[in-house]
């Protein structure tokens, strides 16, 4: 492999760029005229500008991309997170090419993509699922008897959904028909399909993630749990790992129980098992996530291993040469996630030209970001900046460390969600534990915003 | 302890393969483009819809059914019959850049599944300009249009008439009125799709004998260039003088059609004269 094209932007875009340098591999990026001067353009060695700011221009642009691909002679693709990532008409469209995709197959992306079908995968191998549809339903009427059989609160699901959309909940039988149908439409509109599935809504659970990583000659290993319950409106603010406050019973229940999901649909390359925890320790299939994820680095402190590498090695059909019981993890990481939003407008997003950037530093501490001091942060896309990320040897240590070097970070020119991220690092019930996914919206924004 | 059995292996040198990329400047928005990007996206302008001059394969390509292009005379090059100083080395060089051998690709197809004769002028070719071949190949295709009773459509692309082979040049012009009126002589359709930019001589021989003329928008259409006009009739000329809308406006064409909807056009005016 001599060379790669980075099919994505921004921070992403950074980081798989720093690691292709690393390993001696020429980058190329591709860029929207809208990140014309971004900080990744920068860093590549060749950038193209591929089209306009819409995503379906650019981003989204397979016959671009590809073409592009062909022009400068890459081997590889990888297509980072979101946009493509987890398109199997992406990966076909590569291999057609000759090009690798550092990815799964299309296959794996089909069969876990489709969440209705995932979930129905999961039904006929005994994995926990949350009671639900069998697999994708349409009619409205089997659905709302469904619901009811169930039982209130219930979450209606786009099958091809992805990023914390497509998702309604239903707490009142009379709201059913309607929410059913929005979801149908922002399905269809958002994700072309509007293919959609039923669950319980369960209350108050935790949203724990499990790393995997399969080299395609039988092996997959798991790189330990994620807590990912610090979210708002289905986007993750605050990620950490390992899980804290599991049993370890329970952690090895959920990572054998990924590994195991990973082999039923015979995986290949980084991916993300995501599981719901119940209050009372029963955990759930979500859904798996066919790429990288934004929170990766925290696995990658505590595990010592550079995860976009893996997936290159993976890519070049490297096969592992430690067994599980070699992998140690140590220490604790935790993950801000730093936006251009004002959490005290309701998080209103805060487009604009980055004026100063000061980035904490210090033992233990990465930031990894897509933008450099006079940057301009677009309204086209997720405006998330950075993300901090810092180690410590305990997870005390993480949180005191994190809270500090949110302290020193210092960006001006547009409002940053800083503060409300040191809001939940001080947080009793964050250090305690009292967490689940809406304890965001449903506690610290009713104590700080009313 | 590595993960991995294997170590990435740093390559040897640079990849292979990275020439110098060629860009394309928009006349209509000023931006760059790779060359590629513009014609895969049908030599448009990705950003603001302005429509490059497009290679004739290439419009090929997006007009006839897949599959169907026979082509005829592909072999055929002009052999310098004037002598004329440096033209040869410009006919290579051309031959290089466009991939053709001469400024015209014929030949028959279907489009929508009507069989037609088609010749696409390519402007990449020395302009498009008519010389002898150019002239020659009309000529064969409407023959074979004559003998096959098919209709024929012209995509037309040009400057005039090749300098560089004068009056053999100029006569292409009334070789091919000559065979656009035996079509019509035989009432076989012959439809002229005018692209940018369509002037000189093909303007005044077979570009503007179409039963039925169309063009794509905003291309220059005309016969002797702007500043030659209003020199001699020392007005002040409209600011859309010769562009595909004012020749709309004032008869001279017969439709505008967007080269997304070209073929489906091209398609339907088969099926009516079927």
């Amino acid at each position: 492999m001599k060379s790669v094209l980075i099919a994505n932007r921004g921070e992403v875009a950074v980081r798989i760029i720093r690691t292709c340098k690393k390993l001696g591999l020429n980058t190329v990026a591709i860029y929207s005229e809208a990140d014309k001067d971004s900080y990744f353009t920068k860093i590549a060695d060749h950038a193209v500008c591929i089209g306009p700011a819409k995503a379906e221009k650019s981003y989204l642009n397979i016959e671009g991309i590809i073409t592009i691909a062909k022009v400068y002679s890459v081997c590889a693709i990888h297509p980072g997170i979101g946009f493509l990532s987890e398109s199997s008409k992406f990966q076909r469209a590569c291999e057609e090419a000759d090009i690798k995709f550092i990815g799964p197959d299309a296959k794996a992306m089909e069969m876990l993509g489709d969440k209705a079908k995932a979930r129905q995968i999961m039904v006929d191998n005994d994995i926990p699922v949350p009671p639900g549809s069998d697999g994708e339903i349409s009619d409205l009427k089997q659905a709302k008897k469904l619901a009811d059989e169930i039982g209130y609160p219930v979450i209606i699901k786009a099958s091809h959904g992805g990023g914390g959309g497509g998702i309604r909940i239903v707490f009142e039988k009379e709201k059913f028909d309607s929410e059913f149908m929005l979801v149908k439409q922002e399905a269809q509109a958002s994700f072309g399909s509007d293919s959609v599935y039923l669950e319980s809504y369960l209350i108050n659970t935790r949203h724990i993630e499990v790393q995997i990583l399969a080299d395609g000659f039988g092996n997959v290993l798991h790189l330990g749990t994620r807590e990912c319950s610090m979210q708002r409106k289905n986007q993750k603010l605050v990620e950490e790992a390992p899980a804290p406050f599991l049993s370890d019973s329970l952690r090895k229940d959920m990572e054998d129980c990924a590994v195991r999901i990973a082999k039923i649909v015979g995986y290949k390359n980084a991916g993300t098992v995501e599981f719901l925890l119940t209050e009372d320790g029963k955990f759930y299939f979500m859904e798996m996530n066919t790429r990288i994820q934004v929170e990766h680095p925290v696995t990658e402190a505590v595990f010592g291993i550079d995860l976009i590498k893996c997936q290159i090695q993976i890519a070049l059909d490297h096969e592992f040469a430690l067994t599980q019981e070699e992998i140690i993890a140590r220490g604790h990481a935790i993950e801000c996630r730093i936006n251009a939003e004002n959490p005290d407008e309701d998080f209103k997003p805060s487009p604009g030209r980055i004026k100063d950037l000061q980035f904490p530093s210090g033992f233990g501490v990465r930031v990894d970001s897509g933008y450099i001091r006079g940057d301009k942060i677009s309204p086209f896309y997720d405006s998330m900046i950075l993300k901090v990320i810092c180690f410590g040897q305990n997870r005390q240590e993480a949180i005191l460390s994190s809270y500090n070097a949110l302290d020193e970070l210092l960006i001006s020119g547009v409002d940053i969600n800083s503060d409300f991220a040191k809001a939940i690092l001080k947080h009793e019930d964050f250090n305690k534990g009292n967490i689940h996914n809406k304890w965001i919206e449903n506690k610290l924004c009713v104590e700080l915003f009313g | 302890m590595e993960l991995f059995k294997e170590n990435v292996e740093k390559p040897d040198g640079k990849p292979e393969g990275i020439i110098q990329p060629e860009f394309l400047k928009c006349q209509e928005c000023g931006r760059e483009t790779l060359k590629e990007l513009v014609h895969g996206n049908d030599s448009v302008c990705v950003y603001c819809g302005f429509l490059f001059r497009m290679p004739a394969y290439k419009r090929i390509e997006t007009i006839a059914d897949e599959g169907t292009f026979a082509e005829i005379d592909k072999t055929k090059k002009s052999n310098d019959p004037l002598s004329f100083p440096e033209y040869k080395d410009k006919l290579k060089k051309a031959r290089k850049n466009s991939g053709l051998n001469e400024a015209i690709v014929c030949g028959t197809c279907k489009i929508g599944g009507h069989k037609t004769g088609l010749a696409v002028m390519d402007s990449y070719f020395m302009m498009g300009s008519m010389g002898q071949i150019v002239g020659e190949k009309i000529c064969n295709l409407v023959d074979v249009c004559l003998k096959k009773k098919l209709p024929l459509i012209i995509f037309c692309a040009s400057g005039g008439a090749r300098m560089q082979e004068g009056m053999i040049s100029l006569f292409q012009m009334t070789r091919t009125t000559i065979a656009i009126n035996k079509m019509n002589d035989a009432g076989l359709l012959y439809v002229s799709v005018l692209t940018n930019p369509t002037t000189g001589g093909v303007t005044a021989s077979f570009a503007m004998q179409g039963d039925i003329i169309l063009a794509e928008p905003k291309a220059l259409i005309g016969f002797a260039g702007p500043r030659v006009i209003q020199q001699n009739v020392n007005e002040t000329l409209p600011e859309e003088f010769q562009k595909t809308e004012y020749l709309l406006k004032k008869g001279m064409i017969d439709g505008v059609v967007e080269r997304k909807d070209m073929k489906d056009k091209l398609g339907k005016i088969l099926s009516l004269h079927e």
